[in-house]
């Protein structure tokens, strides 16, 4: 009796460890990461606020916070990342070749990118919306009144599709003129080619700064397109997709706790609530689960910052672009910013 | 091995069948791995392939087009129009660069110090400045000196010139001006018929016929007379002043007029130095033999130097012209809408197809530069050397 115990115990136990050691799903990801020891980003060839090379040389701006973010929670160092500046057009070949392990770069979660491109979006990291720049002395102050306008454009990018469908459909006759990269399409605004040049808000404010003399030039306020963006991986490798989903809902939900890169060290010690508790590894081990470390929301919040410390720095008050929170606020302030919790 | 296997197996033309299909199987062999190796891969990274996209609608617009084209259209429309501004460009290009480097070429060997430097210096600019720079300071150039469009530049109210481009009126409907490119079918028809006659009045009285006066009225008069007839009978689309800028009418963007300049003036310098070298080839005696003949400078020039120097010159213009056919490409950069611009740029990132895109467009550069190679080698072996 006591040996057929001791043999049926003896063979759940061998079972027991078999199933812990296939807990973990593979992630060839994560495991090409660590091996090399940084995280490849591709990132916009210079947008500022967003992705640009500081005088330094060192890439500043809301998606490359993104990408140290999630070096942090991977390697432990948000400093451990390549940047790859990537144009309009090298943005998908260079992240379906796994030249990237993620893309990080104002590009517009769209359906047919997600059904036909093999790539994933993983959450918004910035609602963005289709507006115009406009000289003032044009006196404009809606898109309606553009009738008859030259805009300048990227070529291929969501904006030259959206506009021609938003003018075509209010029966209004706007001249498209596409260039090969932004910078281009700017300077030939700049020189007078076009009356308009069109992007996202926040990419005009970036831009705004590229002009011969940006006050004498308008962003419109009125918005002709929701263009939510955020971080973008290829298919497969859902366990990488859970680490960059969680790494962003981590650093909204940082914010909405009240967890800074300043009291992240005096949160983990005092701190009562166990979400904010799971959150920073004191308690659970949701880390482990996804084949980190505990302190995987940590380390990215301690060297990055919450999603709203990141904001302010980059795009928010304490950044050349001045741009208001607006949707990109937390939701119990009036914005859309809203996450999963961590249970 | 028997003696009837032998002899075929040394035969020197069973072997080279062997050899050159042992090399075409490997060709098409690795071609045919890529193409599996690249879908299986498509199709493991959820990439959708095919060449069904090409039949979606565009929703893409194309500030300049010479086919009728608008965004409802399909992608396979927007290819259309990618290639024929692709051509236009390229083909105006290439002879208008032919001109301008037949010109510089010979006022570099000019006696004129003055004309000879700066022909001199023409060349050595062009050479050293990479040919994006040219483009862009073309385009900044044109535009720059161009007003905005409520300062335009007005010619009997119907003619419109701003950075804008040039707005001159169009045929409300159709295209009545292929009755033009029939006079001008024509017109080379009756030149030809005229030569062949001269050249026999010629051979039997010894009376020259000034055969190219005649020929330049027949070749531009003749179309010259039809465009006037039909734009007398045609109705226009005359530009007229909107709220922005003009509308109706076709108008000539400077991304054109832009890249036109920028490929005409940078081929240029390379065909001068092509012109150059050819005139130099030919012997200092042919010309000595000419003058004592008693012909002009000029008879010399265009009967014994030039068609002697063609003979030099045509295979390394033929590249000059695969250059500039390839070099159009660089409108992409200033949004002038051809292949490159419209179908690797704004069609493939409204589809996401990048293998089958990028396909089509080496395949139009290969069909395109391949009919230029041909056209060039019937030519170079018509005026070749024939030696009796």
């Amino acid at each position: 009796m006591l040996r057929r115990f001791a043999a049926s115990a003896a063979l759940m136990l061998c079972f027991a460890g078999a199933v812990s050691a296939q807990q973990l799903t593979p992630s060839p990801t994560l495991d090409a990461i660590k091996a090399r020891g940084h995280l490849e980003c591709g990132v916009h060839l210079g947008l500022p606020g967003f992705s640009f090379a500081d005088d330094k040389g060192v890439w500043q701006g809301i998606d490359v916070d993104f990408c140290k973010a999630l070096a942090a929670a991977v390697l432990g160092d948000a400093t451990k990342v390549k940047y790859t500046p990537t144009s309009v057009q090298q943005r998908w070949p260079i992240l379906q070749s796994g030249q990237v392990d993620l893309l990080s770069r104002n590009t517009t979660i769209t359906f047919s990118r997600n059904a036909s491109l093999g790539v994933n979006f993983l959450g918004i990291n910035f609602y963005e919306g289709q507006t115009f720049i406009v000289r003032k002395k044009a006196n404009i102050t809606k898109a309606d009144e553009m009738d008859g306008a030259t805009v300048c454009v990227a070529a291929g990018s969501t904006e030259e599709k959206q506009a021609t469908d938003w003018f075509a459909e209010r029966g209004k006759k706007v001249t498209i003129v596409n260039f090969q990269r932004n910078d281009d399409a700017i300077a030939a605004y700049d020189a007078e080619r076009c009356d308009a040049y069109t992007a996202g808000f926040g990419a005009l404010a970036g831009q705004r700064s590229k002009l011969k003399a940006p006050d004498d030039h308008v962003i419109l306020t009125q918005l002709i397109s929701n263009d939510p963006q955020g971080p973008t991986v290829r298919y497969g490798d859902e366990r990488y997709q859970a680490v960059v989903r969680w790494v962003l809902n981590g650093m909204i939900a940082a914010e909405h706790f009240g967890i800074t890169s300043k009291n992240v060290d005096e949160m983990r010690r005092s701190s009562t609530n166990g979400e904010v508790r799971r959150i920073l590894g004191v308690e659970g081990n949701f880390g482990q689960m996804l084949g980190l470390s505990n302190d995987w929301l940590y380390n990215a919040i301690k060297q990055v910052g919450n999603y709203g410390e990141s904001y302010e720095r980059t795009v928010g008050m304490d950044s050349p672009l001045k741009l208001p929170r607006g949707p990109n606020q937390l939701w119990t302030k009036g914005g859309l910013l809203f996450t999963s919790p961590f249970q | 091995m028997s003696p009837a296997l032998r002899r075929w197996f040394y035969d020197a033309r069973v072997r080279a069948w062997i050899s050159q299909a042992a090399v075409a199987g490997a060709m098409f062999g690795t071609i045919w791995y890529f193409v599996a190796n690249a879908s299986e891969n498509m199709v493991k990274a959820g990439i959708a392939s095919g060449f069904d996209f090409l039949w979606r609608t565009s929703g893409i617009d194309v500030p300049f087009k010479i086919v009728d084209y608008t965004p409802q259209n399909n992608i396979v429309d927007l290819l259309w129009v990618g290639v024929a501004n692709t051509l236009l460009v390229s083909l105006l290009g290439m002879a208008l660069a032919t001109i301008l480097g037949f010109l510089i070429g010979i006022a570099r060997l000019s006696k004129n110090f003055l004309l000879r430097s700066l022909a001199t210096g023409f060349v050595e600019f062009v050479r050293n400045i990479p040919l994006l720079l040219f483009v862009f300071f073309w385009y900044f150039g044109v535009i720059r000196a161009l007003p905005p469009p409520r300062d335009s530049f007005a010619a009997f109210d119907t003619f419109f010139l701003n950075n804008r481009g040039l707005y001159v009126p169009a045929p409300t409907e159709g295209h009545p001006f292929a009755a033009v490119s029939i006079a001008f079918a024509i017109g080379v028809v009756l030149f030809l018929a005229l030569r062949v006659w001269a050249a026999k009045r010629q051979a039997s009285t010894g009376k020259a016929f000034p055969i190219w006066a005649a020929g330049t009225a027949l070749i531009v008069g003749v179309p010259l007379a039809a465009a006037i007839v039909v734009a007398l009978t045609t109705s226009w689309n005359v530009p007229v002043r909107g709220g922005f800028n003009f509308r109706g009418g076709f108008v000539l963007v400077p991304e054109f007029v832009a890249l036109l300049a920028a490929l005409v003036t940078y081929t240029a310098g390379f065909i001068a130095e092509v012109v150059r070298g050819g005139i130099l080839a030919v012997g200092k005696g042919q010309k000595e033999a000419a003058a004592s003949l008693g012909l002009s400078p000029g008879q010399t020039l265009r009967l014994i130097v030039v068609p002697q120097a063609l003979r030099v010159m045509v295979p390394p213009m033929t590249s000059q012209y695969l250059n500039l056919l390839k070099n159009s490409s660089f409108g992409a950069a200033i949004a002038y809408p051809e292949i490159v611009s419209v179908f690797m740029g704004s069609a493939l990132n409204a589809t996401g197809q990048a293998i089958e895109i990028i396909a089509i467009t080496l395949a139009i550069y290969l069909i395109a530069g391949l009919a230029v190679s041909m056209f060039m080698n019937w030519y170079n072996s018509r005026i070749a050397l024939v030696t009796r």
